[in-house]
């Protein structure tokens, strides 16, 4: 169907299918009955040609009987034309070689060569004729009947036209009917297609149709379906939204709240200095939060985990490791917090460099951010059978197992906690485990007491 | 006036501190529910300012179960929870007002104020007893229309005492409102205090009731 394509309606497309076809059986049926009228016809006609010279020979065998030889120009075998059909038909008859009688539009000469039998040949009007030659019983009469083929064509004609011509007619109404009936079953379509269109832009509410056809069924329940996707991911945003600005108003607050202790200070240039201190304090928090939101956001647009980042690089996790901690190694010596990392020269991960590097600053921060002063924070990397692991554990206070279950829910922050941080790194970490394919263990350190958390590489 | 702030957030914390007490407050800082439930119900505040997401116990179960103690210290909360439901929850369960973070100082101390005003039964800004007037916004007392220059101590003993205008205030009542925590209070520093508000504002206006406390009679009172 390469000529469809160009068709877009449904509708058209049907209606040219349905008519085509029509057409093409109709043009069939009127070809059988061609052939089929043809050998039917011609079996008659030539029924009746052998009927006529079978009558021409008894005829001629009773003439010889009482007028022997008394006619020699044949012109007493002319016949009168009775009909207007008479000149298509043509005979003559032979006896012992003699023309003994003839139509007027037959000729002198044997209209065939065959003695015996149908022959279609062309006389001298150089139109094809249908000859019967047979002889009489003691083989001294020959006659010859023919008939001009034109005729059997032109029968034919008629009856293939009485074929035709009434599809010629119907063909315009049947298309009318068509269209009618492919419009009126095309009709649900068309009523969805209408309560699609008259949707708001945010509706997205499911589609409720009345008697909707099987056919359709699945095509609605896809849409519902996409559309309560839709939904769940508009109000996952919505909600998000509403958590990040609640969640920025705090920090905003602090920060408005010491500029004016800032600005009343007066003379005071102790608590001057010290509101300042912490306005800019509170512009670093706000500032890490939006990070951490802009983070997440983003890794949520990667709606399909990994199909997204082409995962084919090979990175140190052992350097990535040792840089990261370098980095935050000051803000925990500022804390009296030892941090220790114990990895091997190299260990190649598959991964992407950006996000590794968010997800091991956001482990380490985390447990440095959450133990408190004077803990101490053991880094691990190590490589056992194939399997990479990194290993952050913290002599911290440690989780419940209630507690654990709850981590990386969006600005879940675990009660007393006096740090300030909003919960979003965990939300960050679990995201970007699943976009990078790391298993992510947290459990109870036996070493230090504290929190334990094991990224896991699969075996590549 | 002394005030009790719940605020779990450490830069938050400090910075309403501040700038309440450069507005004159007396404040005592909480960071969670369990210890602002347990300082509520041991001080003697003139209000509280209440955050809702505090660690340990939540804000508004905090409210409850002060409403539920008969406790009417004057509540003020302010949150980050802005929804219209949120705010109807937090007044009904008895929040005698419900503001939404960030806040400007000024304006928290002024609503302060006005709920420790209203607390006390009063309708206009300014407090007068006799020919005493003081104005709690812009800290200034006059005797007869002319200004008086008074200590900080003095100020805030003065409101004390007109606030509780014919109610007669222990020494350690007066003691609980003028002094936030890490104060180191002389045993008798009201005394002092008394004197001094005697020597500038006259012998009549704080009477003594030996054996409880001081007093100003609502008598005096010009309204």
């Amino acid at each position: 169907m390469s000529w469809l394509p160009s068709l877009q309606s449904l509708q058209a497309r049907l209606l040219a299918l349905l008519l085509s076809l029509v057409t093409i059986v109709w043009l069939g049926a009127a070809v059988l009955t061609w052939t089929d009228a043809q050998h039917e016809l011609d079996e008659l006609l030539d029924g009746h040609l052998a009927q006529a010279a079978a009558l021409l020979v008894v005829q001629q065998a009773r003439a010889d009987g009482h007028d022997d030889g008394t006619d020699d120009d044949g012109g007493l075998a002319d016949p009168p034309s009775l009909h207007k059909y008479a000149p298509k038909v043509a005979f003559q008859v032979f006896h012992e070689g003699r023309l003994m009688m003839r139509s007027a539009n037959a000729g002198t000469t044997p209209l065939s060569t065959l003695t015996r039998g149908f022959s279609t040949v062309r006389l001298q009007d150089k139109k094809p004729w249908r000859v019967f030659a047979t002889r009489g019983g003691e083989s001294d009469v020959q006659v010859f009947v023919g008939e001009q083929t034109d005729t059997r064509d032109d029968i034919l004609w008629a009856v293939l036209q009485g074929v035709l011509l009434p599809l010629l007619l119907a063909l315009p109404l049947l298309a009318l009917l068509l269209w009618w009936a492919v419009r009126h079953g095309l009709a649900p379509l068309r009523q969805l297609s209408q309560a699609l269109g008259r949707r708001q832009p945010h509706a997205l509410e499911p589609v409720v149709l009345k008697d909707v056809p099987t056919e359709i069924q699945p095509l609605v329940q896809a849409l519902n379906g996409l559309f309560e996707r839709i939904d769940a991911m508009v109000a996952s945003e919505r909600r998000f939204t509403a958590d990040a600005a609640h969640e920025l108003r705090t920090p905003i607050a602090a920060i408005r709240a010491q500029a004016q202790v800032a600005l009343g200070a007066g003379n005071d240039t102790t608590q001057r200095d010290h509101a300042l201190q912490f306005t800019l304090a509170g512009c670093d928090r706000a500032t890490r939060l939006v990070e951490q939101l802009l983070t997440l956001s983003r890794l949520e647009a990667t709606a399909n985990p990994g199909a997204a980042l082409p995962l084919n690089t090979a990175i140190d996790l052992s350097a990535l490791t040792r840089r990261t901690c370098a980095d935050l190694a000051p803000a925990a010596l500022s804390r009296q917090q030892e941090l220790a990392l114990d990895a091997p020269d190299v260990c190649l991960v598959i991964g992407d460099e950006t996000l590794l590097g968010v997800l091991v600053r956001n482990l380490i921060d985390n447990a440095l951010r959450y133990s408190p002063a004077g803990a101490t924070v053991q880094v691990s990397v190590a490589s056992r059978a194939g399997q990479t692991e990194l290993q952050v554990s913290d002599s911290g206070p440690g989780m419940t197992e209630a507690e654990i279950a709850r981590l990386g829910e969006r600005f879940y922050r675990v009660l007393g906690n006096e740090q300030p941080g909003s919960g979003l790194g965990w939300s960050i970490i679990r995201r970007i485990s699943a976009v990078l394919g790391v298993r992510i263990r947290v459990s109870r350190s036996a070493a230090l007491g504290g929190l334990c958390v094991t990224a896991g590489w699969p075996a590549p | 006036m002394r005030i009790l702030l719940a605020e779990d957030d450490p830069l938050l914390g400090d910075g309403l501190r501040a700038g309440l007490r450069q507005q004159g407050f007396q404040v005592d800082w909480v960071r969670d529910g369990v210890a602002a439930e347990r300082e509520l119900a041991a001080g003697d505040y003139q209000a509280t300012v209440l955050d809702l997401g505090l660690p340990l116990k939540d804000g508004l179960e905090v409210l409850q179960a002060l409403r539920e103690r008969k406790n009417t210290t004057p509540v003020l909360v302010l949150t980050a929870r802005d929804a219209v439901p949120d705010r109807i929850r937090g007044l009904d369960l008895g929040a005698d007002d419900y503001v939404v973070k960030p806040v400007d100082l000024h304006e928290l101390g002024a609503r302060l104020r006005s709920l420790v005003r209203r607390a006390h039964g009063q309708v206009q800004a300014g407090l007068q007893c006799g020919g005493v007037l003081l104005d709690p916004a812009a800290r200034q007392v006059s005797l007869d229309g002319a200004e008086v220059a008074l200590s900080t101590r003095e100020f805030d003993l003065l409101h004390a005492l007109m606030l509780g205008a014919g109610r007669v205030l222990s020494r350690e009542q007066l003691e609980q409102q003028l002094y936030s925590w890490g104060y180191e209070v002389d045993s008798n520093a009201i005394e002092v205090h008394i004197h001094h508000l005697r020597r500038k504002l006259g012998q009549s206006v704080i009477q003594t009731v030996r054996g409880v406390g001081y007093t100003l009679q609502r008598s005096q009172s010009g309204t």
